[in-house]
This record gives structure tokens, sequence and C-alpha cells, in this order.
């Protein structure tokens, strides 16, 4: 009995033992992360701190995933700016392109507040802003590893991504909330004024400005692809030449205060929005930006030695993931096919912007055969042809926002070129080497020329010479030519939508489109917030004209 | 392909059925005691007597329709992967971890080990349901537990066996597309110009071939009470109707029991392992999309100069015939060996040590062809993973008069090691390397290479109380607290109790005495049971979720070099915590005539709290735009019944039905709640899943959602209440103007309303079998009712706007459709009753001294479906939420028949 009782005993200690054991294990319930790493060990020196706080922001100027990116990537800040204009149109072609009615809603301006590249554009958008917010309180966390000088250039590159990223915001969408830190709540997360984000992208611009290196960025070497000093001061340039409308806080009352009445202090001088656009202009001039000789230039594939280039995504099919999916998405298949690349046979010019050119007349714009293909279409000397043998011809004039069923349901409208094809790009050609132009030069002299024009004076010299640089004769310089001019030279650069809306043009007829009903207030020149963001933040509320319907 | 009108008859025939079915009663006059047909108690026992006999290739076959409310179903994206999901009672989460719990011998595994085990190795499954069972599991059982006892060594001579079965796979049914000659009519009639590449092919056959199957599996044992042992090997080969698809799978497995210390210890072993190899589609959506819609007069094989002709029109598909050149290999191995020490410490006190380890590694192998894929690509990556696991556990059972106690403390840690690693390459100049030399591409780009590893830690305590009075009243109380590395620091732990309690009526002396008038054994089994349990999922939950960390987002220029930067990669909650299920539930079980007729009932309620989702949260302030959080509730409750009866029992003759049904509803209460104080919620209403294919990138082509307040996965869509014609003769869908705001705008929140359930209300599960003498007949049934089927299959080829890029339906330029909108149009009546198997065996009597038994057998797997719905095969995904949810869209996998022979051979 004895000897039972002891077995007893020695099993329950060992049981015990055993319990003991595994209560000891579980106190390290603990992960220790290995593919990924805790956020302070990436800020443990001046250089990750740079890399991960400010470098790491450049990820995002381009993208591949749709609706990140400010180009080169589709359904987001792209596509909003471009198929809502007379620019371009992305017609339905039977199977194709229908995709529940949005490429039509866009350019007949029927959007909606659900519509998906709204959402796409927001979040992209306020991504990189609350990155940045981040980037800032961690430099900040970490400012030991810093000397001051450091510290302010890191602080200056972040702010200048963030008060970019407002610019984009306040003219896509108008009353946006202004954010600049980390962890705010979101009962905190309230819309500001149109006015207020446009003077907070204009005042953060002109303060870091002097504290980014004066440098270009659209040049391989250690600045390429960040945000320079002339980079901003293009971007204050843009700001002034739109203060008219980015500080119109009633945008739908048809009124908007006079750009002359507008005054900013540039280096310690009161001046009106089109004398301070003129003097950002002038800045870059200073700094030895100029037309290349050849327009092709700037859209070659190796286009990083251009003198006029200002801000690019830089592009490397080797080294990184960013896209350009937009001659893949305009040309035919089998022109695709016939360069080696993919096609999906969509995006066209619309008929306005065609007859700017002045197809089918005598005097046609040299710029339009490198911005676009019309008509027949040759690859290395031998014209393209169908699958049925017949060539390949794109009809410029025969374009409508629904091709369906029309004899040329494929073949309608002329398509991009602008860049250098790459023969030897990845992915159907949307890898290209080719870095893609955000900004450039021959924009700044348009600038200048139309912020001269509406102080009265003569802008006649920055105009003639962007019309002399693509091979045409000179033109007053009239508002309506100014804009015809912005369309040729800027075609498929994004910046359509921001130019008509000044030009007060992009609520009216143009092209096929008919304005809607109720749209003469100008309410579509702002963008619905998209439903999404209302459903989530009850703060926020929907821009004038618009339905809100998910509250 | 129309909707006829007889729907609702058809509709009224399958709900009839099943009760003539149940009607079809006969009286015996047998007495002997079969073994009950379908399982009483609250875990369901599903035995080698009651799996499935047909031809099985895989497990989880023999699983299928023989539960009530266990529904086996492909994962949604292929329906015949090899890879089959499992639900216990409908969805439980919205985020992960509805796939049940599988253990296998007491080892933690999941559905894919499970998949590679030789059903005639299984002894018998356990289906644990409701939380009383499952909350022995703790935080892994919510979504139900299978448990897999596997056969052992048996203290008997030397056995050796074969089994084995060989058929064939032919396509009976596949969708009817325009042929060359109506092809190119129709175009020349309507004046479109077209492609003619001079050739008649039917595409859709041109992809399929004749299906082989075959089984072979050997099994030896013998031994005594002290010592012994089981071996088998088993090897299955499936090259399916579609031609890529194959797999096989080679299996070994061990068991060792020894006795020592004068019975004191005993000792299990086991050691199992498999290797499997599947070749997949790449892309079945686009393959089938393709093989339908190509412009029929291409050629079938390559052209004159070894290309493959494109019809460059259609830029959504490719050549069917070449997309079966694109490789998705898989192999997979897996190993695991586990112990059991189990000490007689003293009379009924038990102590048991069990240890476990697996291995398992899968190797992924793809390569694309520059003619299908611009420059070619290649991937290679492999996961590896090992679990440990170990526990103790102390069990004493004691008996005091008519008192029984069973007292268990158990403590239990786990820890699984993933790592994986994978690398593309692209830019081929020849195709010949395949994936077998991945210098052969010219470039790697970033992104494609990459390395990963985790290893998150379960540790467990449990203790449980059995107590049964005058083997009458039983009542089980079960203690659980799960501590996991995953969920946030401060919620580590979570506590999983439950109870629950059984009452055995017949038993009862009053029950006896109002027995006593009627003949013996009218009734024979009356027994009630009820309980309660919580339990808990993480499956929504990846390892460092928790934490805010860092990885690699992508190269920038630095200092004229591209240099890697790092990011955070989601928003963290280190709130993150358990997501619980509380279920309750009550049953009853019924025996009559000696058990020749039995019936089953439960009903149960669950409710899913705290309920882990990828919330829609506010950007800003919120980085990035999903949360994974704790907020939203779920409940599911259901009614299941199970019937066996035996109408003909005799010494030559034998006829048992069993039909099990059940009833689920599932409803999405919240998905709103505090995050950190703040009030957070997520859209009421989010598309689930849609139409792909030209034409319908985006816009308003979503189909199934979830809404809050309804059941998960409904039909919200526009409402057409007929075809208008077009000016030029067309017709297109009119859609009604629902919110009557005098516009028709069908996105989200606009026209549409909700339409149907994409889930069945109700499932069935029927065998019948039939014996005469040597000779035995089995069919099974297996029926899905009350939900509905989004037809895009047939939307998409019913659109002549697509024509004559794309092939459209032999009827569709008689209806002359010219419109792919999405509307309820084309929302079906997804009833259906399925005949799966139908099985005619052979006990051949041999009198031999040294073959015990044989049978021969053969069968036909589905052999026919009895539905309303009018495309393919109402089979589609209905029971598991992704994106195919309900949706058959152009992803129409020919249905197939097979039919084998099957020999079993026992010495």
């Amino acid at each position: 009995m004895r000897t039972i009782a002891n077995r007893v005993k020695r099993s329950l200690a060992f049981a015990g033992g055993v319990f003991f054991l595994l209560f000891l294990s579980v106190s390290c319930l603990d992960e220790s992360p290995r593919d990924q790493l805790p956020e302070e060990k990436a800020y443990d020196s001046a250089t990750n701190l740079y890399l991960n706080s400010v470098a790491t922001l450049y990820n995002y100027i381009g993208g591949q995933a749709d609706g990140e990116g400010l180009q080169g990537t589709i359904r987001g800040v792209y596509d909003l700016n471009t198929f809502t204009t007379d620019e371009a149109i992305l017609p339905t072609r039977g199977g194709d392109w229908y995709d529940g009615g949005l490429w039509q809603s866009l350019y007949t301006h029927q959007w909606t507040e659900s519509d998906e590249p709204f959402q796409n554009a927001w979040n992209y958008l306020y991504k990189v802003i609350v990155m940045c917010n981040r980037s800032l309180s961690n430099i900040d966390r970490h400012r030991s590893l810093l000397d001051e000088t450091q510290r302010l250039a890191y602080e200056a590159e972040v702010r200048a991504v963030r008060a970019m990223y407002y610019f984009y915001l306040c003219d896509l969408f108008g009353r946006v909330p202004l954010v600049v830190s980390a962890d705010v709540p979101v009962t905190e997360v309230q819309q500001s004024t149109r006015s207020q984000v446009f003077r907070f992208a204009f005042d953060e611009l002109q303060a870091v400005a002097p504290l980014l290196p004066a440098e270009r960025s659209n040049r391989e070497g250690i600045y390429y692809g960040r945000v320079t000093r002339p980079v901003a001061w293009f971007l204050l340039a843009k700001l002034a030449l739109n203060a008219e409308v980015l500080t119109d806080d009633q945008w739908t009352d048809d009124t908007r205060l006079s750009g002359e009445t507008l005054m900013f202090e540039v280096d310690g001088t009161m001046l009106d929005a089109w004398q301070a656009c003129v003097a950002y202009c002038d800045s870059l001039a200073r700094f030895g930006y100029q037309l290349e000789s050849d327009y092709a230039a700037n859209f070659a594939i190796h286009n990083e030695a251009s003198s006029e280039n200002i801000f690019t995504i830089p592009m490397d099919k080797m080294l990184y993931a960013n896209q350009y999916c937009y001659l893949f998405r305009s040309r035919h298949y089998n022109h695709g096919g016939a360069l080696g690349l993919g096609a999906e046979n969509g995006t066209s010019a619309t008929r306005s912007v065609m007859l700017t050119y002045g197809y089918g007349t005598g005097e046609v714009d040299c710029r339009m055969a490198l911005n676009t293909y019309a008509d027949t279409v040759r690859v290395d000397g031998r014209v393209v042809v169908l699958d049925d043998g017949s060539p390949l011809v794109y009809m410029p004039l025969q374009v409508a926002p629904d091709l369906s069923g029309s004899a040329y349901e494929k073949t309608g409208g002329a398509r991009m070129a602008k860049y250098e094809v790459d023969r030897t790009a990845y992915s159907d050609g949307k890898l290209q080497e080719n870095d893609i132009v955000l900004f450039r030069y021959a924009d700044v002299l348009l600038m200048k020329a139309e912020a001269l024009m509406r102080q009265g004076l003569d802008g006649s010299a920055p105009f003639d010479a962007v019309r002399q640089r693509a091979g045409m004769p000179v033109r007053p310089l009239t508002e309506e030519n100014l804009l015809a001019e912005r369309l040729m030279e800027l075609h498929w650069e994004g910046w359509r939508r921001q130019d008509m809306v000044r030009f007060g043009r992009f609520h009216r007829a143009y092209d096929l489109r008919n304005p809607l009903s109720g749209e003469a207030s100008g309410y579509t020149t702002v963008f619905p917030i998209p439903g999404s963001a209302l459903e989530l933040n009850r703060n926020l509320t929907q821009n004038d004209g618009y339905q809100e319907r998910s509250k | 392909m129309f909707r006829g009108n007889h729907g609702l008859l058809r509709l009224a025939a399958l709900w009839l059925l099943p009760l003539c079915i149940s009607s079809a009663r006969a009286q015996g006059d047998s007495v002997a005691l079969s073994p009950p047909p379908v399982a009483t108690g609250s875990v369901d026992r599903v035995s080698a007597e009651r799996m499935n006999k047909g031809l099985l290739t895989r497990s989880l076959d023999a699983l299928s329709g023989q539960a009530a409310g266990v529904n086996v179903s492909s994962s949604g994206e292929n329906r015949m992967a090899m890879l089959t999901s499992v639900r216990v009672r409908g969805t439980t989460s919205l985020t992960g971890g509805n796939d049940p719990l599988v253990i296998i011998d007491g080892v933690s595994s999941d559905l894919a080990t499970l998949s590679t085990i030789y059903p005639a190795d299984i002894e018998s499954f356990n289906i644990l349901k409701n939380a009383a069972e499952t909350a022995q599991y703790g935080s892994r059982g919510a979504s139900g537990v299978i448990e897999v006892v596997t056969k052992k060594g048996r203290a008997e001579q030397f056995h050796i066996s074969y089994d084995g079965n060989m058929g064939f796979e032919r396509v009976y049914k596949n969708l009817n597309m325009l042929s060359r000659q109506s092809y190119v009519s129709t175009a020349s009639a309507l004046g479109l110009p077209y492609n003619d590449g001079g050739f008649d092919t039917d595409f859709p056959s041109a992809i399929t071939r004749t299906g082989f199957v075959q089984n072979h599996h050997i099994a030896f044992s013998g031994g005594t009470d002290a010592s012994n042992y089981r071996a088998s090997v088993g090897f299955m080969d499936h090259n399916t109707v579609v031609q890529p698809q194959e797999n096989d799978n080679f299996v070994a497995k061990l068991d060792l029991l020894q006795r020592a210390f004068n019975n004191h210890l005993r000792i299990d072993l086991g050691v199992f392992g498999s290797s499997q190899r599947n070749h997949y589609i790449y892309d079945d959506w686009k393959l089938f999309y393709s093989a339908a819609s190509q412009n029929p007069t291409i050629s079938k094989g390559r052209n004159a100069s070894g290309g493959w002709t494109k019809n460059s029109t259609a830029s959504q598909i490719d050549h069917p015939v070449a997309l079966l050149d694109m490789k998705e290999h898989e192999r997979a191995l897996n190993f695991n060996t586990h112990m059991r020490l189990t000490f007689d410490l003293w009379r009924q006190l038990q102590l048991t040590l069990f240890g476990s380890y697996s291995f398992n590694s899968t190797e992924t192998q793809e390569f694309l062809p520059t003619y299908v894929w611009a420059q070619g690509q290649a991937y290679r990556g492999e996961q590896k993973g090992e679990d440990w696991l170990g526990n103790v556990t102390l069990s004493w059972k004691h008996d005091y008069g008519m008192h029984h106690v069973e007292l268990l403390g158990m403590g239990e840690e786990q820890s699984n090691q993933r790592s994986g690693f994978f690398t593309t390459v692209k830019g081929f100049n020849t195709n010949a390397f395949g994936y077998d030399n991945l210098m052969a591409g010219a470039t790697r780009p970033y992104g494609g290479t990459g390395s990963s590893y985790e290893r998150p830690t379960l540790a467990s305590f449990m203790a449980s109380a059995k107590y049964s009075l005058m083997q009458r009243y039983m009542l089980t109380l079960n203690a659980r607290a799960d501590g996991s590395s995953m969920v946030g620091e401060n919620n580590r732990w979570g506590f999983f109790p439950s109870l629950s309690g059984e009452w055995d009526v017949f038993r009862e002396a009053w029950m006896q005495r109002l027995l006593s008038g009627a003949s013996p054994g009218v009734l024979n089994i009356l027994k009630l049971r009820c309980g309660y349990g919580v339990s808990g999922n993480l499956g929504g939950i990846e390892s460092y979720n928790s934490l805010q960390l860092v990885k690699p987002n992508g190269i920038v220029s630095y200092n004229g070099s591209p240099t890697t930067t790092l990011a955070i990669a989601r928003n963290a909650n280190p709130d993150l915590k358990w997501e619980t299920r509380s279920t309750f539930n009550i049953g009853a079980d019924l025996g009559f005539w000696h058990n020749r007729l039995l019936m089953t009932a439960e009903y149960y309620y669950s409710k899913t709290r705290d309920m882990l989702y990828l919330y829609d949260v506010s950007v800003p302030p919120f980085t990035y735009d999903k949360l994974l959080a704790n907020l939203g509730s779920m409940s599911n409750s259901g009614f299941e019944f199970g019937l066996g009866i035996t109408p003909l029992e005799k010494k030559d003759m034998q006829l048992n039905i069993n039909v099990n049904l059940s009833f689920q509803r599932n409803k999405l209460i919240s998905l709103s709640g505090r995050y950190r104080g703040e009030y957070m919620t997520a859209s009421d209403i989010t598309a689930i899943g849609g139409l792909n294919g030209a034409g319908f990138h985006g816009g308003n082509n979503n189909i199934v959602y979830q809404i809050v307040g309804q059941p998960l996965g409904v039909f919200y869509l526009p409402h057409c209440t007929g075809l208008i014609r077009n000016t030029d003769g067309s017709l297109s869908y009119e859609i009604a103007d629902l919110d009557g705001n005098g516009e028709v705008n069908i996105e989200d929140g606009g026209d549409r309303y909700i339409a149907g359930q994409a889930t069945p209300k109700m499932t069935l599960g029927s065998n019948i079998s039939f014996r005469y003498k040597d000779f035995d007949i089995t069919l099974q049934m297996n029926g899905a009712f009350g939900h509905k089927i989004y037809n895009g299959t047939s939307l998409t080829y019913m659109n002549m706007g697509s024509f004559p890029d794309y092939n459209v339906f032999a009827d569709a330029p008689s209806h002359n459709i010219h419109d792919q909108t999405v509307t309820d149009y084309w929302l079906e009546n997804g009833n259906y009753l399925n005949f799966d198997y139908l099985t005619l065996g052979w006990n051949v009597p041999i009198r031999s001294r040294y073959v015990s038994s044989l049978r021969l057998s053969c069968s036909v797997n589905n052999l026919a479906t009895i539905t309303g719905y009018s495309g393919l095969t109402p089979m589609i995904n209905s029971y598991v939420v992704s994106n195919t949810l309900g949706i058959d869209d152009k992803r129409s996998y020919p249905c197939y028949r097979a039919y084998s022979l099957g020999v079993s051979l026992a010495f």
C-alpha cells in the first residue's frame, strides 16, 4: 500500500513538474518578428532615418496598382484629370471598355460619389499625406541622430511632398481635411475650406523651398526623383496661377476673387497671384531650365538628360515597380502586337483635340504626329494589318463615348503617342524606361504667358518660344490661343481639367459633350467627396451640387 | 437557355422528393439489431460503414453529404481542385478561420493534410458541432471540429488486404457555342466584320479529354494485445477531364502499439508521410472563358508558322489550347509523427504525455510561355511548415454507487513555424527551359523575389468535469484558457467555458412503466440534450497583426544608387483580440422498433462577437483604408434533422434509408463598434463578388454583397422588368426605377434591391442502400435549396454586343440581346438534387483457406442532377464566402461522369 502511495506521489510530482514547465514556457507568448522590423529599428542611424522616413515617400509618386500614383496607373488622379475633359476619351468598344459606364460618365460628367476613381484618388493622396505626418513625427522623435541642418533638410523634403499632395487634393476635391500631424483621432478630422488648404500648401512650399537642395531632380544622381527647390517653385507657380480657383470657397456661385486681389509675400515683396506666378516662373528660368530643341527628347526612352523636365517619376524596368499603362491602354491590339508589346485598344484623343491640331486641314500642328497616332499605322516602316489582312487605320474623327456597333468600333479615334515606344519594356510595355514627366519647363513658359496676359502685360515672348520650338508659326496671345496651345503642348500630361476649370470651360459644352442640367453653377468643377470617406467620417459633408447618398 | 415557367413546379417536386422517400417505409419482421445508420448523440460520428462508397479521389469525398450541417464543397475557384473547403454549420466569421479544425489522431492539422490521407485508412470522422464539444479545442474550435481517427492495429492474426479502383471520366455536358457555320452566317447577316481563320473548332471540347482515375491501397496488420501494428501504403492518381489538371498522391502510414510494465504503460506511435503532386490549371477562369468565347474559325493547333493564331480583337481571352501550356505545378510533402505515453498511475488515475511533430513543404513551380505571356515568366517558391505540439493530460474516473465522475486536466503548447521563399524571372527568349533553369530568364524584377518567416505560439490549459447520475443525468463542464502570441499584448488570453447536459429519458423508471404496455422494442432510445459554450477563432489573424512593423516597400534612387526603403505595412491594431462564438444547442435522439427507425433532431443558435474583419477606416487619419479589428457580430441558427429507416431487414434482404436535413440561417448583425474609444463602423453594403471579362471592369458589375442585417452573401441587384426593343431591333434589359426618383441609377444604394441569398437555406444528404444476398446497391444524393445563382455565364454569352469578337451561345443570335448590364434577369433559383453516385457491389462468396473476403463493385459518380437552373450545373460555390460565392461567371468546368470498377481483397 505504501509503495502504491509513493508511486502516486511520484507520479503526481512528475505531472506537476510537467505542468510547471509548460507554464514557464507559455510566459513567452511574445513574437519576435524576423521578416519585418519593429518600427523603431528602422530609424537607427541618420541614413536609415532619411531612407525610411523621407526617401520611402518617393515610392508612392508613381505606382503599379490601380489608383496608386500621380501618373502611370489607371483609375486614379490622372484619369480624373484627363477623361473628364476635351483632351481624351475612352470609348466603349463593343464588349470592351463599357466597365459599368465608368468612362462614359467621366466624359459626360455624370459621375457620382461612389465611382471608384474618387475613392482611389482620395485614399492614395491621403495615404501619402499620413505617411508624411508619420515621417515628421519620426524625424522629431529621433532628432538626436541628426544635426540641425540635417533635421531641417529632412523635414523640408517631407513637408514639400505633403504640400504637393495637398495641392492635388485641393484641386480635385476642394474642401478637404487638413491633417498635419500623426495620431489625430477621426473625430478631429474635419474639412477645411478650399482656401485654407490652398494657403497651407502655398505657405509650406514657400517656407521649405530655401531648405531644399537647389538641384535638378530629373537627372540621375543624388537628387534623382526627389522634390528639390525647383520642384517647389514649379508647384508655387502652379498654385499662384490657379489661386483664383483654389481660393474660391463658394465655387457654385459663379463668382471668384480676381487674381489681382489675392496677395502673396514673395521674397519680402507683396505680389498678386499673377505676379507671384511670374516670379516663380522666372526663378525656374534663372535656374537654367530651358526648352529642349526637340520636343520628343523630353519623352524619349532615355529622357533623364532633358534640360526641360523638372520633376519626373524615375522608370527602370529592372529596378522600379512603377508602371506606365497609358500607351498600353490606348493602342490597338495589332499595333501592340507589331511592336512586340501588349495593347488594350482603348484611350483616344477627342475630336476637338484633333481639330485643334488642324487634323484634315492644310496646316497641321507638328505636335499632332508626336502626340498621337492617326490614320494608317506603321511600325518599322511596315503597315500594321488587322487579323483579316486589311491595314490598321485609326479614324481620328470617328470617335464618340460609345462606338459599339459602329464600323469604327475598334479603330475609331487617334491614339496616344507622346512617349517613345520602349520595345524592350516588360509587362506588355508598362514597365518602360522612359521617365514619366510630371512637371516641365514648357508648362512654366505657358504659365508665365498666361499670368502676364492676365495682368494685361505682354506675354508673347514665352508663348512664342513654345510655339517656335514646336516648329509652328507664332500666333497672337489670346485666351483662346493660349488654351489651345496648352492643349497641344501638354496633351496627355494630366493638366487639362485644371486648365479648363481655370478658363471657365469645364462645365460648359465642348467636344461632343453637352452640359448637365444644373451644371452651370460650376459644381462639377470640383469632384464629389468619395462616398466611402463620408461614410467613415461623419464629420465630412458632401460638396455643393452632389447628392449625398450614403447618409 | 431562358428560364422556363416551371420553376415553381420543379421546386415543389424537389421539396416533395425527400418526403416521398421518407414516407416509403415498409414493415419488416426481423428483430436483428443492426448498427444505427445515423449517429445519435451530440457528436456526429461517420464511421467507415457510413462513408461514401463511390469513386473517391480524396478523403473528404468520403464525408460529403453524410453529416447534417457539414458541407463539403470546392474552395470556389476550381470545383475540381484537390483542396476542398468544408463548412460546418455555415460561415461564422468574416475574415477567416471558417474551415473546421481538423484533428488527425490527436494532432491538430488542416484540410490539406487530411486530403492526403487515403480514404481506406480512415476509421471514422467525428464531427463536433456543439460548443460543449468544440470548447475543448478552445480558440480553434469555433468553426467546428473534424476529428479523424485512422485505422490502427488490432490484437488478431496477420491480415493483409488490397483495395483499389480504376475508372474513367467523360464529359457529358458542355457549353453550346456558335459553330463555325453559324458564326460566319450570323456575322455576315449582321454585316459585322469578322475574321475567318478557315477552321471549324469546338473549343470547349478542345481543352477536354477522357479523364482517368486509379487508386490502390495495401494494408497489413497483426500482433497481440500487448503489441500490435498496422502498416499501409496507398497511391492515388487522377487525371481530370480538363487537360493540364493531374493529381497524384503517394501515402504511407505505420501505427504501433506496445504495452509495458504490467500494462501500466501504453505506448502508441504513429508515423505518416505523403507526397503529393498537383498540376493545376493556371487560370481556370481565363481558360474556360477563352474556350467558350474564342472565334470558332481559328485553328485548334498551331498555325503554319508554328505560332498560335490569336483573335486580336478579343483582348480578354487567349487561344485556349495555348493556355493549356501555362504550367502551375505543385509538389507537397507531408510528414508527421506522434507518440502517446499513457501511464496508469493508480486505479483510474491516468497520465498521458503526447507529442507530435509535423513537417510539410509545398513547392510551387510556374511557367508562362512567351506566346501567352509577353516575354514569358517563371516562378518558383517553397513554403515550409514545422509544427510542434506537446500536451500533458491527467485524468481520473470514479464510480460511487450511482454516481460517476470524470475529471481531466490538460496543459498544451504548440508552435508553428512557417517559412518560405520565392523568386520570379521574366524575359525568356526560349520556352524550352520552362521553370527548370531560372537563369534562362533575363531579369528578376523587384518584388518578384522574397522570403518570409513566422512562428506563432499557442498555449492552453483545460479542465473538464463530467458527472453522471444513475446513467440518466449527465453533466459536462469544460473550461479552457488559450493564450496566443498573435493577439494584442493586453488580450493574450481567452477563456472558453462550456456546459452541457444530457437526459436519458428512456432509462427513467416511469418511462419503462409507460412502455410496459407496448410491445418490447417499440421505443428503445429517447435522449434529450442541451448545451451552451463559448469558443474562439483566430483564423482572421496573421502573425504580427497587432504590432506596428515596417517592411520593404520599394526601391528609390538614393545618392544615385537604387536603395530599398522601409515603410509600415498596414494599420496595426494593438488591441486585437479573440473573436468569440457562443453557441446554444438543444436536441433529442429517438429510436423506435429496435432502432429500425432512428431520429435525431437538433436546434442551435450561435452568435459571433468581436468579429474580426478588415474594417474600412477613414483615411485620414489612418494610413491605409483597412484595419483588422474586433467590432461586428453575426448570428447563425439552424435546425438539423437526421432520419434512419430500415424498412426491410431479412436474412437475404435489407433496405436502409438515411436522410439528413439541415436548415441554416445566417445574419450579419453589425459591423460597427468601438475602437480605442471611438465609434467606428464599416460600410453597411460591401460588394463581395462581381463579374469579370470584357466590358465588366469596375463600374456597377457587383452582384453578391454583404449587407448588415442580411445573411452573408445576398444578391443586391437592379430589377429588370423585361426586355425592351431598341431602335435597331436589338433587345436590352429594362431596369426599374426602384427608388422612384425618376432616374435609373444602378449604383449601390441606388436602384438595387436584395433579391435573394447565395447560400442554401436547406441542404439535404440522403443515402439509400439495398442488399440482396451478396449483392448490394447504394445511391447517394445531395441537394441544396432556397438559394439563388447568378448566371453571369449566360449574361455574357447571350450578349450579342460582344459578337463577333467573342463567340456567343448558339441561341444568342435569335434572342438578339445587346446588353450586358447586370440585373436580376439572370438571377435563377439554385435548388438542386444531385445523384452523387450509384454503386453496385458483390461480396463474392469465396471459400478459401487464404482469401477471407472479396468484394467487387462498380460505380457511376455524378449520375444526374435535377434542377431548374439553366446553366451547366448548379453546383457552384454556394458555401464559401469569396468573390465567387453564388456567381456562375464563365468558370464553366464541364459536367462529367466517372465510371469505375473496384476490388477489395482481404487475406
